[in-house]
């Protein structure tokens, strides 16, 4: 495999032991996008195509894919009930204290 | 106010809605049914708004604020919010507006370009496919299992804050570029290349988190070891810290 190039997209560069060179680097290269969803419906079923092909970049596919999964799943917080208490009595100190619709006061800025 | 006033104002509300200082909007323009319903569809998302502040801010107390004046915020403005759009990211918004502006630790501008390059796929790398029988990490192993929440969570709040808000937008509020260009306020090509460039720094980190736990398990079997036994992780991101101590690997607490 030829040393990685400095480029400008911003996908990644096929790893050693990808065979299939131009379309590995391409695959990777839109590794990202193509998970984020943001890829036309043609070029994500050109690299479907490819990952069937080539189990290389499918590892690679799929380890991503599950990375991302673990980091979603880590980052959840319990909300504190106190919080959740304070909020729905700012709320509802706000609906009491705020003009109704048939208010005629001026919009303050 | 008269109908036609009504609809002027609500145009004015959303406009000062999409400015960078968000000025809260008067109570006048939240009807009865908006106040009613505002419950009903802005707080389910708390949990995953006070998740996202913690990311930003990092500290417990800060985050509660935040989110606390996010909808304070955001009930105000509620009738400049147009039914059927996207209520998700309208409230990110306001929380990332409102972080700016009140939270976000005074420093010098974000510089993307001042922050080393890390590898590409540097986890796959290291712990993918044959890398990972030598890192120890074997077929059972899930790579879930791999990384505590608390590692994850000090590996996303390490990243230098550009590159964090586009990671958590994008891969724990799962946000589509175009909404997450909104949200911060930056052109979708910025997005990506802060997403990518994110990433990577965020795989550093964890990798650095992963191995700072693996070493101290093979220095001392005996599993006693304390943070004394645990070489420091260099995370990227640290260094644009001036004001604010260096972050530390969160010690595995219960999940």
């Amino acid at each position: 495999m030829a040393e990685v190039e400095p480029h400008d997209h911003n996908g990644p560069q096929a790893p050693k032991g990808h065979d299939h060179s131009g379309k590995c680097d391409e695959a990777l290269a839109e590794l990202y996008v193509f998970l984020d969803g943001e890829l036309t419906e043609q070029k994500r079923a050109a690299i479907g195509e490819h990952l069937d092909d080539c189990s290389p970049c499918l590892e690679v596919y799929d380890f991503e894919a599950e990375l991302r999964q673990v980091i979603k799943h880590h980052c959840t917080d319990q909300v504190p009930d106190s919080l959740r208490g304070r909020v729905a009595k700012q709320l509802a100190a706000l609906e009491l204290d705020g003009p109704g619709p048939t208010a005629g006061s001026d919009a303050s800025s | 106010m008269s109908g036609a006033g009504l609809a002027v104002f609500a145009r004015f509300a959303r406009w000062r809605l999409r400015s960078p200082r968000l000025h809260p909007v008067p109570d006048t323009l939240a009807t009865m049914a908006d106040q009613a319903t505002f419950a009903d569809q802005a707080m389910p998302y708390m949990s995953s708004l006070y998740s996202a502040a913690l990311r930003m801010t990092r500290k417990p107390a800060d985050a509660e604020d935040l989110v606390q004046e996010t909808y304070l915020r955001a009930y105000r403005g509620f009738g400049g919010f147009e039914q059927g759009t996207n209520l998700k990211a309208w409230l990110y918004r306001i929380l990332t507006n409102t972080f700016i502006n009140q939270y976000r630790a005074k420093k010098r501008r974000f510089d993307e370009t001042e922050l080393d390059e890390s590898e590409d796929l540097y986890l796959y790398r290291r712990l993918g496919g044959l890398e990972a029988a030598a890192a120890g990490r074997s077929a059972e192993d899930e790579l879930m299992d791999w990384f505590t929440d608390s590692e994850v969570k000090a590996a996303v709040e390490a990243l230098p804050e550009g590159f964090r808000m586009a990671v958590l937008l994008a891969d724990i509020e799962g946000f589509a570029y175009k909404e997450i260009a909104e949200i911060l306020d930056i052109p979708i090509g910025t997005v990506m290349s802060r997403l990518h460039r994110g990433r990577k720094a965020l795989q550093k980190n964890l990798y650095e988190f992963a191995v700072a736990r693996g070493l101290t398990d093979r220095i001392d079997p005996a599993g006693t070891s304390g943070p004394e036994a645990r070489p420091e992780p260099v995370v990227v991101g640290a260094r644009e810290r001036d004001d604010e101590p260096e972050p530390r690997p969160a010690t595995a607490g219960p999940d």
